[in-house]
């Protein structure tokens, strides 16, 4: 059996189950930030170890820093924040969190080599270089269209989050 | 050694998880976090099928989800601060303005 997927699937499914329970969307986002982990995980899996990359730095590192500094902003007065909470899932949920992240520094540190199962795949298959090839190769066009799209959404969101709209 | 045919499943069962929360949930926050979960599902099954067919076209398309990501959560949470500035909550069912 594939222990590596089995762990990291189930961990993946557990924090899904938990982001849509929750009752608020900070452990909310912390769930989701648990799935994003998870996945990067499998990426490391699947030899793709850009994406696994790009997910932790782009999902875990600015979507969702984006998301929680929306929550932070959105607290309506009613919702105590500041009260000491009663439940453990954030101490629970920050604990599984930090043993898995262990386990993924070890792993590693060991070598991603060993991570990526042979799945009869040239040796580069996944490598940055490749991905960097294809996308001025043959993706450019959706390359400077993808960059258009991110200056748009970059102007959209000033303008509306301006003062006077 | 995990075939494709698990990370289909995985797959499916956090895009269902995905719709269920954002069918059943009413603060707008969690349902956007719903969506990323949708999007990480697909991107885990391009993955997938990317390494199963030795084809890295899905790798590249990951990446530009993950570009059209960025853009969907920066424009939907200005829409969302400046609906709250209105409204005073984050509860879909108060967003009626358009409702007739």
């Amino acid at each position: 059996m594939d222990y590596y997927f089995i762990i990291f699937a189930i961990m993946a499914v557990g924090a899904g189950i938990f982001t849509i329970t929750a009752k608020d969307a900070l452990p909310s986002a912390l769930g989701l930030l648990t799935v994003f982990v998870a996945l990067a995980a499998l990426y490391l899996h699947l030899h793709a170890p850009l994406i696994a990359i790009f997910q932790i730095s782009i999902y875990a590192g600015a979507i969702l820093v984006l998301v929680v500094f929306v929550i932070m902003l959105l607290i309506t007065p009613d919702e105590k924040l500041g009260t000491p909470q009663k439940n453990i899932s954030y101490r629970t949920l920050g604990a599984i969190l930090g043993a898995y992240l262990i386990v993924l520094l070890v792993i590693g540190i060991k070598g991603i080599e060993q991570l990526m199962v042979h799945r009869g795949l040239p040796d580069d298959f996944g490598h940055p270089s490749q991905i960097g090839t294809l996308f001025f190769k043959k993706y450019i066009l959706h390359f400077e269209m993808a960059s258009v799209l991110l200056l748009v959404a970059l102007i959209a969101a000033i303008y509306l989050a301006k003062k006077k709209v | 050694m995990a075939g494709i045919n698990h990370y289909t499943i995985l797959a499916c069962i956090l895009f269902g998880l995905g719709v269920i929360g954002f069918l059943t949930r009413r603060n707008t926050l969690i349902l956007f976090m719903s969506v990323e979960l949708m999007l990480n599902s697909i991107n885990l099954l391009l993955v997938a099928f990317s390494a199963t067919r030795a084809d890295m076209g899905g790798q590249v398309m990951v990446l530009f989800i993950f570009a059209v990501a960025a853009a969907e959560v920066a424009v939907g949470l200005a829409i969302l601060i400046c609906l709250f500035k209105h409204v005073r909550s984050v509860d879909v069912n108060r967003f009626n303005l358009l409702k007739w």
